[in-house]
């Protein structure tokens, strides 16, 4: 699913307070791609994301999802947009801490009308021994695999990363990485994953470089590395 | 596929057990309690009046100083439409001083309900009153010694007639204790012989489909045919017995009582269910942030977060009405039982009290929570993953300035905590007003029977059959009449002679009424009050207020001889009573229609304290659990909600008990303020409750708060949140210190 970001402007404060978050942001992002929103904190990538997740409001500015302005939804248009065709994937896992791993990503498939196998997604994910264990008797690797279970099991067209990586050690990065890669080669989503390592870019098809809110580089990669091929 | 989040409720049961077990006793119990004595009262209530055409009670009775001949009683009955039956009785008093009346098996009017034992079959049996037998501790087998003849009881019965057991219908209170009726054989009565032998005769009107003013006009036209006989010595009709009809009029007073406690109690918890609810979804706020960023939709989530306690409510209100209609209902049938003489009791289904304590209750706890769920779940997903679940962001942060680091911290506290502070103190308000209601009415009772008895008119207040002079020097006539308001309650017209010794003068057409009736339907002067015949609602008197007068008594009307005998139309020197100081010994006793003194006036309060006066200190007791119930889990929703504070501080170093009191002094000083602010709008509110609630009591009952009850409430209450706060230390020395840690992720 193609995104579409025109003009995007975000502010946030009044008055003397008031701050550009976003400052006239625009990029196509193509379907079935990995694009990797990078900046320090404060660059605006984040609230991006938000925007694009439909669970904040630009002040100005187009976003189309697939053709479909975003602006114009009701909240009710909105959830369903999110139900439909979102994955996200926070820097904290939010696992539900009395589920299992394995009806914690049933959370995710109840939303849609064809989810993925949930056994199979625990296989793929390397979660299938630990699938009866509650959140808390897991790794923070293990909990975001299954954050991101939770995200992709309802087979979404578009998954949103917000730091992925930023709760986890290199080497547990580098594997919730590879999945991230697997899941975008095996279910064909658009990926979208923000973080402020820049090492992380080299995985994506596209790196947007974010700055006090606007677009300071917009790089196209001609290849990606393999995430597992990735050092920072 | 079913929605997975389904799995948590049990899970959720199980983790807040204590909360959910709490919470569900509470409901169980008021449910169970109230639906005992809901459904109790109302079967009482519906077997009560059946119990007219059950046991055919008479339309009325009549004594005579002579037997009937068979024509008189021919000639009346077929020229009134109406069956007479005889119902002689003979009055004797036992060895122990008790007036025992004993009747002929009776048949086929006023019939007897036999609970226990058979029917006297020999000479010396006989069966006695149910209620006069316990409160004398007979059993069956026991002998009763009457005029020397001794009687073996064979059981225990209800006299349709007699559900109040007064020997005079004249009397002012009923005496179960010294006072029974009784059924011997035909053999053993005619032995008995004649001392104390009344000719009474009951009739039933062939047309039982008269109205209440229709049977009494019938009963004027019989009165008058054995008025004319010469022979009458007492008349009355069904409508104005007391035996008949005085456990019928008492039934259901105290279901406003108990209605307006379930209603109370039922908006406090579904206020804990809510704001306990809240308080899960915010510390939950990331996960439900992800959620909802995942499409799941706010009426998915409130269902969700519904559920339980909906569930935890609908078991209450399953189990409260099984163990109501089986255990409780025995609390007010035995109450009942323990003053009337009441025929068998059965359970009755009853869709009202179905409807008030399941559901409603399951409304109310369903509105109560979607209003506060979905408040708080409308917020946008982004806010739940940010953890910022408050409407208005704060502009400002306020400068502390003056006092210690610690007191900053705790007003601090206080300020970064307003909503939970805010939501602590209305908890403490309802808890307030419940406990208010549970400890307000036996000191109210109390009160009332003093002022009563302070502000009596005189020591003796004689009503008369018939004019009758006396001697006796200070006693005043009067006049009186009972009409009813539009509400049916009787009010009692006073016509007080000039300069009146006993009351303040009343002159020209100034009419005064007693301050209980102002109060109760919020009159004033100047207003009229309309009063009616009490069989004859047609016959309407209107009467213009110009003054009140506190006699809390019953519901008055004074006024001028003159103007109560010119309204009435009666003659000018019209009396029907007299004041006095000093008990009138001159006058003819059969003429003395009553005597009000001193007891007769408290009736009613000292019936009220006699059925809900060992239900009063389970209200208190009741009140003060929820209370305590109330606050703690404010106050732990409190420390929860600061426990990555908590956290941080003991990673700082401070001691459990350094980081507890940070929190449980900023809360004391939240509910020390709470509670000195909720003891005036309790009292607001409890006043336009009790005023709501007299509205369907028969009287008035004068509000009083005792003095001592604010206080006593507000010690109470800072007890309570002693205790509350020592357990709260256990919760924060639960609280991880990895928890703050886990919280900057």
């Amino acid at each position: 699913m193609q995104l579409q970001l025109v003009d995007i402007c975000k502010f946030f404060g009044e008055a003397d307070s008031r701050t550009a978050a976003l400052r006239g942001v625009s990029c196509t992002i193509q379907a079935g791609s990995i694009t990797v929103l990078l900046g320090p904190s404060g660059s605006g990538k984040s609230t991006l994301l938000n925007i694009i997740g439909g669970i904040e409001t630009a002040d100005s500015g187009q976003i189309l999802i697939g053709g479909e302005p975003l602006g114009a939804m009701t909240e009710q248009e909105l959830t369903q947009y999110r139900r439909k065709h979102l994955g996200y994937v926070f820097q904290s896992y939010h696992l539900i801490p009395n589920l299992t791993v394995k009806e914690n990503i049933e959370v995710g498939a109840y939303l849609s009308e064809h989810p993925l196998d949930v056994n199979e997604l625990l296989r793929v994910l390397g979660l299938w021994e630990h699938r009866d264990k509650l959140p808390n008797q897991l790794s923070g690797g293990q909990q975001q695999r299954t954050s991101i279970g939770r995200a992709i099991v309802k087979a979404p067209d578009i998954l949103l990363c917000d730091e992925p990586t930023g709760a986890l050690d290199y080497s547990t990065g580098k594997e919730i990485l590879q999945l991230i890669e697997e899941v975008n080669l095996r279910y064909h989503c658009t990926v979208v994953l923000v973080t402020h390592n820049a090492a992380i870019g080299d995985m994506s098809d596209r790196v947007i470089h974010l700055r006090d809110g606007a677009i300071v580089r917009d790089e196209q990669r001609a290849y990606r590395v393999h995430a597992k091929d990735l050092d920072w | 596929m079913k929605n997975p989040l389904r799995k948590r409720w049990l899970r959720d049961l199980k983790s807040e057990l204590g909360k959910y077990i709490a919470l569900f006793l509470f409901l169980f119990l008021t449910i169970s309690f109230v639906a005992g004595f809901l459904v109790a009262d109302n079967s009482m209530k519906v077997i009560y009046a059946n119990s007219f055409s059950d046991y055919d009670i008479e339309n009325g009775h009549f004594t005579t100083d002579r037997a009937l001949t068979d024509e008189e009683l021919a000639s009346l009955e077929k020229n009134l439409d109406l069956s007479i039956y005889p119902l002689t009785y003979i009055d004797r008093v036992m060895d122990n001083e008790h007036t025992v009346r004993l009747y002929l098996p009776r048949d086929p009017v006023n019939r007897v309900d036999l609970l226990s034992g058979s029917l006297p079959a020999a000479a010396d049996e006989i069966v006695i009153d149910r209620l006069y037998a316990e409160n004398n501790e007979l059993s069956i087998g026991d002998t009763l010694n009457i005029s020397g003849v001794t009687f073996r009881i064979t059981g225990f019965v209800a006299f349709s007639d007699y559900s109040t057991l007064y020997k005079s219908n004249n009397d002012m209170l009923f005496d179960a204790n010294k006072f029974t009726v009784s059924i011997v054989t035909r053999s053993a009565f005619d032995s008995l012989g004649t001392v104390g032998l009344h000719h009474c005769y009951a009739w039933l009107n062939d047309d039982d489909t008269l109205s209440d003013s229709g049977q009494l006009r019938l009963s004027e036209r019989l009165m008058y045919r054995i008025y004319q006989l010469d022979i009458l010595e007492e008349f009355i009709p069904r409508q104005q017995n007391q035996a008949i009809n005085f456990a019928g009029d008492d039934m259901g007073s105290d279901y406003v009582m108990m209605q307006t406690l379930l209603y109370i109690i039922m908006v406090i918890l579904a206020f804990i269910f809510a704001i306990t609810a809240r308080s899960t979804i915010e510390q939950e706020s990331g996960t439900v942030g992800t959620l909802r960023a995942s499409g799941y939709t706010r009426k998915e989530l409130l269902i969700h977060y519904l559920t339980l306690p909906m569930l935890v409510t609908l078991l209450a209100a399953i189990c409260g009405n099984i163990v109501g209609y089986t255990f409780f209902k025995s609390v007010p049938v035995s109450m009942y039982r323990h003053s009337y003489s009441l025929t068998h009791y059965e359970t009755l289904w009853n869709g009202k009290a179905f409807w008030q304590t399941t559901v409603i209750p399951l409304i109310l706890i369903f509105a109560v929570n979607v209003l506060v769920l979905w408040a708080t779940l409308k917020m946008p997903p982004l806010q739940f993953l940010r953890h910022e679940l408050r409407f208005h962001k704060k502009k400002k942060v306020m400068r502390l300035k003056n006092g210690s680091f610690l007191s900053r911290f705790r007003t601090r506290v206080i300020l970064q905590n307003t909503s939970a502070y805010l939501t602590l103190s209305l908890g403490i308000l309802f808890a307030s007003v419940l406990l208010m209601f549970g400890m307000m009415f036996s000191p109210l009772l109390t009160h009332f029977k003093e002022d009563v008895v302070s502000t009596q008119i005189s020591d003796y207040q004689y009503i008369l059959k018939s004019r009758q002079e006396t001697a006796v020097a200070g006693a005043e006539k009067y006049s009186l009449m009972s009409l009813q308001n539009p509400k049916h309650e009787d009010v009692m017209v006073y016509g007080i002679r000039e300069n009146s010794a006993y009351l303040p003068n009343i002159s020209g057409d100034e009419a005064v009424i007693s301050d209980g009736y102002l109060d109760k339907y919020g009159l004033q002067v100047g207003d009229t009050v309309t009063l009616h015949q009490k069989f004859h609602a047609s016959e309407t008197y209107d009467f213009k207020i110009v003054g009140s007068y506190h006699y809390p008594a019953s519901m008055c009307v004074f006024m001028s001889q003159d103007r109560f005998n010119e309204i009435f139309e009666l003659d000018a020197d019209f009396f029907n009573g007299y004041f006095t100081n000093e008990k009138l010994t001159d006058l003819d006793a059969e003429q003395v229609a009553t005597v009000i003194t001193q007891a007769g006036q408290t009736v009613m309060a000292d019936q009220l304290e006699d059925s809900m006066g060992r239900m009063f200190p389970l209200f208190s007791a009741f009140s003060l659990s929820i209370y305590l119930l109330m606050m703690y889990l404010l106050t732990k929703m409190i420390i929860d909600r600061n426990a990555e504070s908590i956290s941080m501080l003991k990673i700082l170093g401070y001691t459990n008990e350094e980081a507890a009191r940070i929190f449980t002094r900023a809360t004391l000083v939240v509910v020390v303020i709470a509670l000195l602010v909720s003891l005036p709008i309790s009292y607001w509110l409890i006043r336009i409750i009790y005023y709501a609630m007299m509205q369907e009591y028969p009287g008035w009952l004068t509000f009083w708060l005792a003095p001592w009850i604010m206080p006593a409430m507000f010690v109470m209450g800072l007890s309570c949140y002693l205790i509350v706060s020592a357990l709260q230390l256990k919760n924060v020395r639960r609280i991880p210190m990895a928890s703050a840690l886990r919280g900057q992720e």
